[in-house]
């Protein structure tokens, strides 16, 4: 096709090569050439800072790191984000250069530069090719030494920090990890995250003492990695540091993280997740103790990665998820393991329960010989992987100094995890994962989820800012839902559907009352008679609570028809789904319900009906038929637009509903009784428009 | 605030750098053997003894392009089938049997190709190959598993799309410009919708693999630590019995530029913050335009000195942060898009924010680039193009693109003189022709009212 297969043709049997065909078994390991740690070299400078020299010739680049203890650990109290601050800061303006010449500078010859904040340390780091090295030192010595932190660029750095936090809180696997981290840690150091109230409290004086303070040589950690010699180091390292001298203040005490006494399960309510996001785990150890070997090995048994028994498991037996794992972190303080699902929502207390018998499992049964020799072969044959390029070389060295793991860590690391047996790998398991006292976060739709997580065990719920909520307030409006009869005044509304512009159907309701109930009677249609639908719903006039569906659909000639009583808590009858052939099916449902309940076929009426001021939220408990389950619709009230349909102009509140499969827009009248004029589906291309 | 003052630095940079430039000329070289055998397998293969390890790498030359309406995301959801088993592998041992050699091993799918690949210590080359060769050869394709790995990939769009702020606009923005009707092929998610995830049959999955999964529709690039002749045995040994299939239909993209311009708003149910999402039309990837359009790329959007952030996130605090891209997910041999993104800072009305980004994307039409723009591109290439080239995965992946979107392999070793040659008049040229408003889908995204934190 491509290319000329000709050649090869000669090639082959040239070489000799006879093809003995495919072995049916695995082929055997050949030898391995010896795995050695790359060399480096390594000192200790009069002033404290210790610097780490890796030469590596392959490629004309170098990566450079220079790291203080600063991390977000040392922030005060009241002022989390001063780390994440200054680091940020750290390039935006020197005695000699401003934030703009800084980066035009370093990345006019295709370099980067920046300053980061984890838990523990604060880094400058800068990437670029080796022939840029003096250039590199040169803006790292000015950005150490020589920083201003000007306030526009605080103000500048607040507010995009105030906008990632907010960025942050609408991704559920962040929203996890932060709530994860102050559960089990609490007031320690390493549970606090910043918020919009402690971004604002730091100021300029907070930054300039913060880095006056911390960024200081002793203690301090320059690694260089890359095509570079070591004694050109050492000159550019004294020219860009000269005279720097000190020592930071020694840290904080640190309290001891929560201790619990059974497990806990914090519930995040987040309106309409899509998924349960589980994370389960509990702080551990200092990063010295040598129980991280065999915890290691144990870990990696139970989810270090596509062979481990949590995604065997819950992905490639059970379907609930695209992965789960398990790992043990370390800070230069206590560290903590976790085990992480994203799993679908119906599955989430299944999913969980299977993840804490497999922790359950690890920690009591011997693990067998043949997970233990895949562990320990992935882990140690692995290592060679992870140390391929100059800057893989750089972190693991650093990861080493930095948390005081010892001159020999690197040179026994494969060796001990070697030595690791199944009785020390359960031991292990046994001390470090806390079963009877563990932490699980579930991120997702509480109203969803509450009943599942309960059964399991006591369950506390907050929404993404944190603030407890009550079972009660996932399902607001189920018991406090009372109707205005004004708003639901006996009347009939023709409308038409419009697809791209051009009108494809319609839909005629009556609102009709019988004793003390409503009737809702819709009749729509489309395609001259290829689909025709009647619906009628009648539920209560007081709280809208449902009694009964009938639903009457033909489609293409075929009629198919759904009966639904709704009474002492259950729904019973046939419903209609739509299955993936785009038929319908009738399936027989009776299913509980919570009380007073309404037909998701009259949520637009009922949720309009409610509808009283722009900036009001209003959640109903709805039953969606077609997919027999229990949601909660979120109306959110917009202000007022002008709306032009058939029937006329009319001033209506923009009402954005989610919680359907199909989130949906609705322009509704400021005048009582308050109709639907026009209703959008989101990432649809058809509107309903009011014609009368 | 400060506007002026980065210019005078900027000169003194870009003479630093005329000055000493000529230290990589042959950095990032990366030099190669081919052969093919009589089957119609390609195989590409480059020594690197620097590290103990060797990364096997498979494309296959397929993606969601070859998908038909109503099969959305199949590409996709067949690769992972691809780690399902096959004649002499049992489901889970692919995992296992890599793992516990130590080596690390995914796959990936993008619009014009499906990628396999394994990074192992070199003693573990024969399994790696022959682990490819067993599922290249004969499928493990069963219900149980079938329907798995379905589920699985419901559960990856529900994690990395529906869950997620900004994804659903901007997987089903990156498709907009294209019409179903002349370019299905990347008209549509790679993805897919849920609904035609759940459409897909068993024996789409067997069809497919005769199809596209076949030793000639394929190329195998062999990287890092081993010896040549080994190789040539096991390749040889472990491929070349498997049949030659009928090659695969052509695949066609009729896509134009300059359609008019297209605006869209969307409410986005998660996210917190507005979002402006700007979409351009560009040509294929082997086009002559497109190392203009990487340069001007980079200065639009790449890093802290660039245009849109020195712009609109430092002077105007417009936006949170910017982005820039072309092919997101890998290059296209078919019309691409070059997206520019900005979410926008709290407060920021996003409609101002498009006005922001837009005026930007003006002013390169109007006045193009300074030299020190473009000699910051340059360098800035010149590194990535480095630093690409540092891991044997990363040299293995550049074989392959060159080999697939390019009009001949041997440019992987001449292509950063075509990026050197650009000039500013190339890059106003092209900023001209293709960041034309005529030529712009406009995707402003805001969060459902009421959804804002503070």
């Amino acid at each position: 096709m491509r290319r000329a297969a000709l050649a090869v043709l000669a090639i082959v049997p040239a070489l000799g090569l006879s093809a003995q065909g495919l072995p049916t078994t695995p082929p055997k390991p050949t030898r391995l050439a010896p795995v050695r740690f790359p060399p480096f070299k390594e000192a200790m400078l009069p002033n404290g800072l210790a610097v780490v020299v890796i030469e590596h010739h392959e490629q004309p680049v170098v990566s450079v790191s220079l790291s203080f203890r600063a991390g977000a650990i040392y922030d005060p109290a009241g002022k989390e984000g001063l780390s994440e601050l200054t680091a940020e800061l750290l390039s935006k303006g020197t005695e000699t250069r401003t934030a703009e010449q800084i980066a035009s500078t370093i990345e006019g010859v295709g370099g980067r530069l920046s300053a980061s904040s984890a838990e523990d340390f604060l880094t400058i780091s800068a990437d670029a090719l080796s022939d840029q090295l003096e250039l590199v030192f040169d803006l790292l010595g000015d950005v150490t030494l020589h920083s201003t932190f000007p306030t526009g660029e605080l103000d500048l750095a607040r507010t995009r920090s105030l906008s990632a936090l907010a960025l942050q809180l609408s991704q559920p696997g962040a929203v996890a990890q932060r709530f994860f981290a102050s559960e089990i840690y609490g007031r320690n150091p390493y549970g606090r995250s910043a918020t919009r109230d402690s971004y604002r409290a730091v100021t300029v004086e907070d930054v300039t003492q913060f880095a006056h303070e911390r960024l200081r040589p002793a203690g301090a950690l320059l690694v260089v990695a890359g095509d570079v010699a070591d004694a050109e180091v050492r000159d550019l390292v004294a020219k860009a540091f000269a005279g720097w001298r000190g020592a930071p203040p020694s840290g904080p005490a640190l309290p001891a993280p929560v201790t619990r006494l059974a497990p806990e399960i914090l519930l995040v309510h987040r309106q309409g997740s899509a998924q349960a996001n589980i994370v389960a785990g509990n702080p551990t150890i200092l990063p010295t103790d040598p129980i991280y070997y065999p915890g290691r090995v144990a870990s990696q048994v139970l989810g270090g990665g596509a062979d481990s028994r949590l995604f065997l498991i819950l992905r490639e037996q059970k379907s609930w998820t695209y992965g789960a794992y398990a790992a043990l972190r370390r800070h230069r303080g206590l560290g903590y393991w976790q085990a992480t699902a994203e799993v679908r929502t119906d599955v989430a207390d299944s999913a969980l329960v299977e993840l804490l018998h497999q922790i359950d499992r690890i920690r009591t049964d011997v693990v067998p010989d043949s997970e233990l020799t895949a562990a320990k072969g992935f882990l140690v044959g692995s290592f060679p992987l992870t140390i391929e390029t100059p800057s893989q070389i750089a972190s693991q060295v650093a990861n080493a100094k930095l948390l005081g793991l010892g001159d020999d860590y690197l040179r026994l690391y494969r060796e001990r995890l070697s030595a690791v047996t199944a009785l020390q790998a359960r031991a292990a398991a046994a001390r470090l994962f806390r079963r009877s006292a563990l932490t699980v976060v579930v991120v997702g739709d509480g109203a969803r989820l509450y009943d599942r997580l309960r059964a399991i065990g006591p369950v506390r719920i907050v929404d993404v800012d944190g603030k407890t909520l009550t079972p009660g307030d996932l399902n607001p409006l189920v018991a406090t839902v009372t109707l205005d009869p004004r708003q639901l005044e006996s009347r009939t509304e023709s409308s038409q559907v419009v697809v791209q512009g051009t009108a494809r159907g319609f839909a005629v309701a009556d609102i009709t009352h019988v004793g003390d109930s409503v009737v809702y009677s819709e009749h729509a249609g489309a395609g001259n008679g290829m689909f025709d639908q009647r619906t009628t719903v009648v539920f209560s006039a007081a709280d809208a609570a449902a009694r009964r569906l009938d639903q009457v659909m033909i489609r293409q000639g075929t009629k198919v028809e759904a009966h639904l009583v709704y009474a002492g808590g259950r729904v019973k009858g046939n419903n209609l789904v739509p299955q993936p052939d785009g038929s319908v099916q009738q399936v027989p449902v009776d299913t509980a319900v919570p009380p007073g309940i309404v037909d998701e076929n009259v949520a637009p009426l009922v949720g309009s009906s409610l509808v009283l001021a722009p900036g009001q939220t209003v959640r109903l408990a709805v039953f969606t038929p077609s997919e027999v389950a229990t949601k909660v619709l979120t109306f959110r009230v917009g202000q007022p637009e002008t709306v032009v349909v058939p029937a006329g102009t009319f001033q209506a509140y923009r009402v954005d509903v989610t919680g359907p499969r199909v989130p949906l827009v609705l322009y509704v009248t400021v005048d009582s009784p308050h109709r639907v004029v026009k209703q959008e589906f989101v990432g649809q291309p058809a509107v309903i428009e009011l014609v009368k | 605030m400060r506007s002026g003052r980065v210019r005078g630095v900027g000169v003194l940079g870009g003479l630093l750098l005329w000055l000493a430039p000529a230290l990589a000329a042959q950095a990032g070289r990366i030099s190669y053997e081919a052969f093919t055998l009589p089957n119609g397998l390609h195989v590409l293969y480059s020594e690197d003894h620097s590290a103990p390890i060797v990364s096997v790498d498979v494309w296959y030359n397929t993606g969601s392009r070859n998908e038909r309406p109503g099969r959305s995301g199949f590409a996709h959801l067949f690769e992972h089938m691809m780690f399902e088993g096959s004649a002499h592998v049992k489901k889970g041992e692919h995992f296992q049997l890599i793992s516990r050699a130590g080596g690390s091993e995914n796959g990936s799918t993008a619009e014009d190709r499906t990628n396999y690949y394994e990074t192992i210590p070199s003693n573990r080359l024969n399994l790696a190959l022959w682990l490819e060769a067993d599922r290249m050869r004969s499928l493990a394709i069963t219900d149980e598993n079938f329907h798995n790995q379905r589920e699985t990939v419901k559960e990856e769009r529900r994690l990395r799309v529906d869950n997620q702020p900004y994804a659903p606009a901007f997987i089903d923005g990156m498709t907009w410009p294209f019409d179903s009707a002349t370019c299905f092929a990347y008209a549509h998610t790679v993805i897919g919708s849920i609904d035609d995830l759940n459409a897909a049959q068993l024996s789409d999955v067997q069809a497919f693999f005769d199809t596209y999964y076949a030793p000639n529709n394929a190329t195998l690039v062999v990287v890092g630590d081993f010896r040549p002749l080994e190789l040539r045995r096991f390749v040889n040994q472990y491929f070349s019995e498997i049949p030659r299939h009928p090659d695969p239909p052509p695949v066609s993209c009729a896509g134009r530029l300059g359609p008019g311009p297209a605006r869209r708003e969307l409410t986005d149910a998660h996210a917190n913050l507005p979002a402006v999402m700007r979409i351009y039309r560009v040509p294929p990837h082997a086009d002559p335009d497109t190392p203009a359009l990487e340069l001007l790329n980079v200065i639009l959007g790449e890093g802290e000195s660039s245009r849109l952030n020195v712009t609109v996130v430092r002077r105007e605090k417009a936006a949170l942060g910017t982005q820039v891209a072309m092919n997101p997910f890998d290059s296209r041999r078919g019309p691409g898009v070059l997206l520019a993104l900005a979410i926008a800072n709290q407060g920021v009305d996003p409609l101002k924010l498009d006005t922001l980004v837009s005026a930007q994307l003006d002013s390169l039409r109007a006045t193009g680039v300074t030299g020190d723009e473009l000699t910051k591109a340059k360098n800035t290439f010149r590194a990535g193009f480095i630093r690409g080239r540092e891991t044997t995965l990363g040299k293995a992946e550049e074989l392959q693109h060159y080999d697939m979107f390019h009009a001949s392999l041997a440019e992987i070793n001449g292509d950063l003189d075509r990026f050197l040659a650009v000039t500013a008049d190339d890059i106003r040229r092209v900023a001209g022709k293709y960041l034309d408003p005529a030529n712009a889908l406009v995707i402003i995204v805001k969060p459902a009212a009421g959804g804002a934190a503070q």
